[in-house]
């Protein structure tokens, strides 16, 4: 049995592994002085080999050899740099047979240096057995010999050794030596003949002597507690005592805990430092255990062959590994966290079978019997390889990341217990934190949200020009408020550098410079002076000359050829002024061929303009005059091209412009109101990945979309693709924030995009808000079933297909929306339900929001409203309130008012948005022609949406002017003593009315009668304070005197000294009452 | 940074995993005492939905399966063995148990959804185990002997990725995924294992940069990017994070986050890919994030104030270099 053993090297030799610093892991090996080998050479070695764990066979690699007069007793490696420029891999030190103590250069071994030695010293007695390095000062060594020989070795100073005090008496062989875990001055050491002294090194003396009274303990292993500074354990090698006794030096008359393990004397332990809990021993009967010294509990027992072990060591470096050398000849490399090796073995088997040839390989005369390897059934009823895990394995911390930025966190806080052992403090509190890295990026989003609701678009785009850092940052947001105000294509061509009062100021200024206004008179007056001489006689040539031939053609009405001889005669005016004459096709005719013929600068912008061809322009004009293309379409072009052109004068500027013309076809999209386009285009030349940017693009997608919304009501809704990806990404964001009631605001309403229903979905039930059990909302994918229980025969059901990614529903759940299945079969219910493929589902879903919703639709919950065909129970409380209509255009006024008229087709699309009436004025190609005058179209179009913010300010109006007719119904009559106070205020109203001369007065007396029925109220509901019936009577009586301004007065004085509450309501009407009557003198 | 729920989980000994589902409203833990809970923590509260019984030793870690499968979650346990356990009619039962392994599975991760029902588990036999579901309650089982020698201590999937993201997959054709995840182990490697087209996994890529245990490999979410991203932690006390930008997959070059002066036992992406969270030894956890330039930068310390922490000396013994 190996399944633990991971390496394996013949040699018989003392080994140490490299420090826990060290990277790679090596295991040097020297021959070892106990035991001859087969050939009962003397020759010694010192071996170097990498553990190589990432190599699965059982070799170890051997890095060097260096051959070695000495035979060792023990070897240790330690971690202490010997000089400044080299020996990362610290140094090797060695206890001889004749009381000397090497030092080897572990590098140079390994390089193949021939001078590997750095300092030998003989001082000792006898056989060295025993090595330590101190943990807390590396540079210090102790050593034990026989004849009670201790030496503390420095070795930066090797020459002379310091002893730890006298020696011990009598004299004895030192067998072990170990310094403190915990404490660096204090050295235990300990002998064959059962006794371990405690030596103080501060005081230079022994402190405590260890010993049990049977006198059977036969030291061969001493180890210190790793964390606790009082304890430690002996190994006894004696057949009689197989013990390790663990001891206390607080209670040193006896042991704390005796471990009876081994059957036979123990050869070797070794504690580990990752884990107090685990210590291996190795004994004369063959076993290596791993026990826990804290409880005696054997943990494991390592499957070894019958050979016994005399060395076994952690890896310092790596807690799970050990080595152990064993009498036969081996040093084996094993995993205390078992796991299979049956391909290594099954390796070790076939290259035997290669080398050997499943012959004779020993010459027994016999074949080899086939190799049983045992079955994984036997192996699957072994035992743990650690009955409890090794502390190194348990994390005690953690922290994962949820949805919505959330983090989830664990510790075991550690605390060191009384004795000075590490314990984990167990908490059993888990925490959930709100993660926030984005502080600027919610605030933003957070304000884009408000200015949707509040519909304060102007306003918002004023603050990004003014806020904006650049001037294409500007331009973009110049562009997008003019969406939202009045005479939106006049103001883009003003930001296009195009103010028509301007333009004016300088055509007359160029007029005046070129002729002076006198010229102009005089023109004039020629003009007139023209006409009459008209009427005089004059010659018609009819010679043959051109003059003659026009004159003969127009004799005879020949208008064409007239034409073309004046067009062939370069006479342009004249022809033109014959084609007009000539009628509609001749003039068509005449233009063209002119145009062809000219060669001025601006012929082709007069072509188009005449010849009405806009797209000629836009797809040749020279992009740096993309904004003059512009202008134009924008001053021309039809309603149902300008978006077009747009759109293609920003295709143009993105295809073949440089990267500034790039971006300036965002401007050409804002324009044409294609969203999908700006954000293509956006995105292009912006880094994405980045939040802020992201909003960046949000904030003026949103935008761009209410803007649409406002004025186009076509394509208001669709998403598209880009659009929904960048959308969802930004709710993505949000989300990563916590901002989830944000995000489900922000995620586009009418798609079935899978990633954006998913995300829906995901939000939808991250909302910590509980949802109806009745209205639990679908999960957006295919539910795919886990029968319950054990696998077993399966309950009920269709086969479930072998590949989970076809769908597959138990009977009575929901189906899943439309959108998500992409393939597969399709529940009959299912297909019952969606009449068209569920791919397709999306053209069912109608343009606009059902009529019942709730006013501000928004508030809908999204997730259930895909599947058009199911609409919501009209009682239906939405589960999840989001707090934003960003995506959805519900509560404008025209989605709502084509809500009320549904059948009707739109005829109104493409028109709504351009107040056009202004541009036939005082535009330099006035009379030419008026392509934009468009009878009938609506003008409640050409506003921008101010009235009717969804919900707000209608109720109170509702609420007052309901409030009458119900009160009427309930009057009591006004109490006799105070009836002269009504009697009196309405004689007043009605002397004053009858006096008042402007309808004005008229109306406020009349208001002022109807206000005063608040008064009456309270007069007969009683609920008036006597302070102030008092001083009505007292206004009163002041009116039957004709006394005013003292009726004035006494208002005053209630006013200020009752509650206004009780007062406001017929107060100050009374006073508007008395101040009239004063004023009218009546 | 701020704590919104305290859930006390009267766990009665060492918590080792915490994990929400994927809407964020339920939290499931698991501990040395045996046992995994599940529990409801929208609103803030803590109700015990499960106290899930059935693994003999210390439950190592837990993890959710997408909701389109059902409320599902996985465990693994000292004890060799990963259970799967399944709401049903709102009781948790045990579903199916894996016994495939012969030491501690120390890690659980299922695979991307669009894969349909995979899970990945590592363990200290140095091998990896898929447990695909095949339906009617049967899981087919491969398994990578020696992925890590000595122990597999982390899998990690890499997120689905179809060419063309964006374009919705025409009907009846099954999209092309390439499967990937990665492992790290006491081998002191992360391993990078990819599907065959003959349904065997074969190890594509293996990344050298740790120089003790790898502790945790997390592979980052998609985001869109054709950058592929992995972060790793380890016993050295280094957090690295590994990038590829091309797109065969073959060159992963790393960088060094941090490196701490006591083991990281865990690494952690957030959703959108860009800020890791970082948990060591030290009882400490850290907020990474990627600034402008490049640099890994410490945004936070997620500190509780959770009484005192007190490192004894022979804690970082394992791990000065």
């Amino acid at each position: 049995m190996s399944r633990m053993k991971l390496k394996e090297v013949d040699r018989t030799a003392m080994q140490a592994w490299s420090p826990a610093q060290n990277h790679p892991i090596y295991l040097a090996t020297g021959t070892s002085a106990q035991q001859l080998d087969a050939t009962f050479s003397t020759n010694a070695s010192l071996e170097i080999f990498e553990l190589d764990l990432s190599d699965p066979s059982l070799d170890m690699k051997s890095c060097a050899t260096f051959s070695s007069s000495h035979r060792y007793h023990k070897l240790i490696w330690g971690p202490h740099k010997m000089n400044s420029k080299g020996n990362v891999s610290g140094v090797l030190i060695a206890g001889g047979e004749n009381g000397n103590i090497i030092l080897y250069d572990p590098s140079k071994i390994i390089a193949g240096d021939k001078e590997v030695v750095i300092a030998q010293n003989d001082k000792h007695t006898g056989p060295v057995r025993a090595l330590d390095v101190n943990i807390f000062q590396t540079n210090l060594v102790a050593s034990g010999a026989n004849e009670s020989e201790i030496y503390i070795w420095d070795l930066n100073n090797f020459a002379t050794p310091m002893t730890p005090g006298a020696k011990t008496q009598p004299p004895e062989d030192i067998s072990c030596i170990a310094w403190n875990r915990q404490v660096q001055h204090i050295l235990a050491s300990a002998s064959p003949s059962g006794r371990a002294t405690v030596w103080d090194l501060r005081k230079n003396e022994p402190i405590i002597k260890v010993s049990d009274h049977n006198n059977r303990m036969h030291c061969s292993g001493l180890a210190w507690h790793p964390d606790i500074a009082t304890q430690m354990v002996l190994a006894s090698e004696d057949d009689r005592l197989p013990v390790v006794q663990m001891w206390d030096l607080r209670f040193a008359t006896s042991p704390l805990r005796v471990l009876e393990n081994h059957a036979r004397g123990i050869l070797a332990i070794a504690w580990s430092m990752a884990d107090p809990e685990l210590l291996l021993s190795c004994g004369k009967d063959a076993k290596i255990l791993c026990s826990n010294p804290n409880t005696g509990e054997v943990l494991y027992e390592l499957p070894t062959n019958t050979q016994w072990c005399f060395d076994i060591q952690w890896c310092p470096r790596n807690p799970a590994v050990l080595s152990a050398a064993s009498f036969d000849g081996r040093i084996s490399v094993y995993s205390i966290m078992g796991g299979s090796t049956d391909g290594l073995r099954q390796k070790q088997v076939d290259k035997l079978s290669s080398s050997f040839g499943n012959l004779d390989p020993f010459g027994t005369g016999q074949p080899l019997p086939p190799l049983q390897i045992p079955q994984q059934t036997a192996q699957h009823s072994i035992v743990l390889p650690l009955k409890k895990p090794p502390k190194w394995i348990r994390r005690p911390v953690g922290a994962s990341f949820s949805f919505g930025g959330k983090l989830v966190t664990f510790e075991n806080v550690k605390i060191l217990s009384q004795q000075g052992a590490e314990q984990q403090q167990h908490h059993h509190q888990v925490f959930i934190s709100q993660v926030v890295t984005e502080k600027e990026f919610l605030s933003r989003s957070d304000q884009l949200q408000q200015v949707v609701q509040s519909q304060g678009f102007v306003s918002y785009c004023q603050k990004k020009i003014e806020a904006s850092q650049t001037e294409f940052e500007k331009n973009v947001w110049s562009f997008l408020k003019v969406n939202f105000e009045d005479d939106s294509r006049g103001k883009y061509l003003e930001l296009l550098g195009y103010r028509k009062e301007d333009l004016g100021k300088k055509i007359a200024l160029a007029l005046n410079k070129m002729d002076g206004p006198d010229v102009r008179i005089k023109e004039e007056k020629q003009e007139s002076e023209f006409l009459p001489s008209a009427a005089g006689t004059f010659n018609i040539s009819i010679s043959e000359d051109i003059d003659g031939l026009i004159t003969q053609a127009l004799l005879t009405g020949n208008f064409e050829s007239a034409v073309d001889l004046c067009l062939h005669d370069n006479r342009m005016a004249d022809a033109i002024i014959l084609a007009i004459a000539g009628g509609q096709e001749l003039l068509a005719r005449t233009q063209k061929k002119y145009f062809a013929k000219s060669q001025s600068k601006i012929t082709r912008l007069i072509t188009a303009v005449v010849m009405k061809n806009w797209k000629e322009i836009v797809e040749s004009c020279d992009l740096n005059n993309w904004r003059e293309a512009l202008a134009a379409v924008l001053t021309y072009a039809k309603p149902d091209e300008f978006s077009a052109l747009c759109d293609l004068l920003g295709t143009r500027l993105e295809r073949e412009g440089d990267s500034l013309l790039q971006t300036q076809a965002c401007l050409c999209y804002i324009c044409a109101g294609n969203v999908e386009k700006l954000v293509a285009c956006w995105t292009k030349a912006q880094d994405g990945s980045n939040p802020l940017s992201l909003q960046d693009l949000i904030e003026k997608v949103v935008i761009l979309r209410k803007a649409v919304q406002l004025t186009q009501t076509m394509d208001a809704n669709t998403v598209g693709v880009l659009l929904a990806e960048k959308m969802s990404q930004y709710a993505s964001l949000l989300a990563a924030q916590g901002s989830i009631a944000a995000a489900l605001a922000f995620l586009p309403e009418n798609t079935n995009q899978a990633n954006i229903v998913q995300l829906r979905d995901r939000l939808c039930r991250a909302q910590a808000e509980p949802i109806p059990r009745h209205e639990t909302p679908k999960i957006p994918y295919e539910r795919h079933q886990l029968p319950k229980g054990r696998p077993g025969p399966a309950v009920g059901h269709t086969q479930m297909p072998r590949v989970p990614a076809q769908q597959y529903y138990p009977h009575g759940e929901n189906p899943p929306p439309p959108g998500f299945i992409m393939h597969g079969n399709v529940n009959p219910n299912t297909a019952a339900q969606l009449p068209t493929s569920p791919g397709h589902m999306h053209t069912q879903v109608p343009p606009y929001p059902q009529p019942q919703r709730p006013q501000n639709g928004w508030n809908d919950p999204p997730a259930l409203n895909r599947v058009p065909k199911k609409k919501m129970p009209e009682n239906f409380m939405p589960p999840v309130p989001i707090t934003s209509p960003i995506m959805n255009p519900l509560g404008d006024p025209q989605s709502q008012m084509l809500q009320q008229q549904p059948s009707a087709p739109v005829p109104l699309s493409n028109q709504a948005s351009f107040p056009q009436p202004h541009l036939s004025g005082g535009q330099p190609f006035h009379g030419i022609q008026q392509p934009l005058a468009q009878p009938g179209m609506p003008p409640s179009f050409s506003k921008p949406n101010i009235e009717g913010a969804p919900g707000a300010p209608i109720g109170n109006t509702i609420q007052h002017v309901q409030s009458l007719p119900t009160e009427k119904i309930t009057k009591k009559p006004i109490p006799d003593e105070h009836l002269i106070l009504k009697t009196t205020f309405e004689d007043l109203i009605q002397r004053c009315l009858s006096s008042a001369t402007d309808p004005q007065t008229k109306r406020k007396l009349d208001d002022a009668s109807k206000r005063l029925e608040f008064l009456y109220d309270k007069l007969r509901e009683q609920t008036l304070s006597p302070a102030i019936i008092n001083g009505l009577h007292n206004i009163a009586r002041s009116i039957e005197t004709r006394n005013y301004p003292e009726g004035l007065t006494i208002h005053t004085h209630i006013v200020s000294t009752s509650n206004f509450s009780e007062t406001s309501a017929f107060m100050p009407v009374l006073k508007v009452v008395l101040t009239q009557a004063n004023k009218l003198g009546v | 940074v701020s704590v919104i729920n305290t859930v006390d989980t009267s766990h009665e000994d060492m918590i080792h995993d915490a994990q929400m589902d994927y809407y964020g409203t339920r939290l499931a833990t698991c501990s040395s005492d045996r046992s995994v809970k599940i529990f409801d923590v929208r609103n803030g509260g803590q109700i015990l939905i499960a106290d899930l019984r059935g693994h003999e030793g210390p439950v190592w870690q837990v993890a959710w399966a997408h909701p389109m499968y059902g409320n599902i979650l996985a465990s693994c346990s000292y004890d060799r063995k990963v259970i799967i356990w399944k709401e049903e009619n709102g009781t948790w039962e045990k579903t199916h148990e894996h016994t495939g392994h012969d030491s501690s599975v120390n890690s659980v991760c299922w695979a991307p959804h669009d894969y349909g029902l995979i899970l990945a588990c590592g363990s200290s036999d140095g091998a990896i185990s898929l447990l695909t579901y095949t339906g009617e309650g049967q899981w087919e089982v491969k398994k990578i002997n020696n992925a890590h020698t000595i122990g597999c201590n982390a899998v990690s999937w890499a997120p689905a990725v179809v060419p063309g993201n964006l374009i919705d997959q025409p009907p009846g054709q099954k999209p092309n995924y390439i499967k990937k995840f990665a492992s790290g182990g006491c081998d002191n490697l992360i391993k990078l294992w990819k599907e065959e087209e003959d349904g065997q996994w074969k190890e594509e890529q293996k990344l050298e940069a740790h120089s003790d245990w790898v502790r945790d490999v997390a592979w980052a979410p998609s985001i869109g990017l054709p950058t592929s991203t992995i972060a790793s932690c380890s016993q050295d006390g280094r957090v690295f994070i590994w990038t590829c930008d091309d797109a065969s997959g073959s060159t992963w070059s790393p960088k060094l986050l941090h490196k701490f002066n006591d083991v990281v036992w865990h690494v952690s992406w957030s959703i959108t890919a860009n800020i890791l969270a970082v948990s060591g030894g030290d009882n400490k956890v850290t907020l990474w994030k990627e600034s402008v330039d490049g640099q890994w930068v410490c945004i936070s310390d997620v500190n509780k104030g959770q009484g005192s922490v007190s490192t004894s000396a022979t804690e970082g013994q394992q791990n000065e270099q």
